[in-house]
């Protein structure tokens, strides 16, 4: 099976989108590299043929910083297989009265929620490979 | 809102560096250097159909800084709110091989990127200020 694709928002006036955008490059960065990969979520969206082919039909996990959900939504609407969604602000909720940091860059307690937050899709992501090779 | 505003949508893309520098770029002339007329919008917002920010953008200038000349802000604005003012691709003034490059966490960012960001955010005020001073 193709690698996961981890998707985020990356929404550039919160500090929620920012710690989104880290949480995947963190995932298909350092910790599963070899099993998953991240995407341009503006280049799925853009209405490219290139782009929307990305996604299309491969499994795929999604992480926004707010409610509005924009990079699930994105995602499906362009033919991906959203198997997974995380929100930062409900990390944020096990967190309350933290300050994370801004959109420009995360406070130490920031980065600490976002490696939270990449080690548990890390390991859904596994378990999502381990799914897909069950499966054929 | 005050009529000398300006719009700055960013594509910060996901897959290589010129994401994260277009992306600070756009912060830091939105925090340090034209705080008083510079908004950014957010872009997946703005796609997935944001009115806020799809109004905004129809009624002050945009400026749409992309990395790379996929050019995804510029063609996601013009799609969804006609025009922009102006556009930035960031491989034009920092090198395609550069902007190209891997992807960096914002931890792990160096001085060279930070002067990188420098470099982008000076392109990006020179054409808040046209815009500004027309």
């Amino acid at each position: 099976m193709s690698n996961i694709k981890v998707i985020a928002c990356s929404g550039i006036g919160k500090a929620m989108g920012l710690m989104a955008r880290e949480a995947a490059l963190q995932v298909t960065g350092k910790i599963s590299p070899d099993t998953t990969e991240t995407v341009c979520l503006a280049y799925v969206v853009s209405g490219d043929e290139e782009g929307a082919k990305k996604v299309e039909g491969c499994t795929c996990i999604t992480i926004d910083g707010c409610p509005a959900m924009c990079a699930a939504k994105s995602v499906e609407h362009a033919g991906g297989i959203v198997k997974a969604k995380y929100r930062v602000i409900d990390e944020m909720r096990n967190h309350k009265g933290v300050d994370a940091g801004t959109g420009t860059a995360l406070t130490e307690d920031g980065w600490k929620i976002v490696d939270e937050l990449a080690g548990k899709i890390s390991e859904k992501a596994a378990e999502l490979t381990k799914e897909g090779q069950s499966n054929g | 809102m005050d009529e000398k505003q300006v719009g700055v949508l960013s594509c910060s893309g996901e897959e290589c560096l010129g994401g994260t520098i277009a992306r600070l770029a756009t912060r830091k002339v939105m925090e340090v250097l034209r705080p008083d007329n510079v908004v950014t919008l957010c872009l997946p917002l703005y796609i997935a159909g944001g009115d806020e920010e799809r109004d905004f953008a129809k009624e002050y200038p945009v400026i749409a800084v992309d990395a790379c000349d996929k050019c995804c802000a510029k063609r996601a604005t013009i799609k969804y709110s006609g025009a922009v003012k102006d556009s930035l691709v960031l491989s034009d003034i920092l090198g395609e091989d550069a902007v190209l490059s891997k992807i960096v966490s914002a931890r792990d960012l160096k001085e060279e990127h930070y002067k990188m960001v420098d470099k982008a955010a000076e392109e990006i005020c020179k054409k808040v200020d046209k815009i500004l001073t027309d």
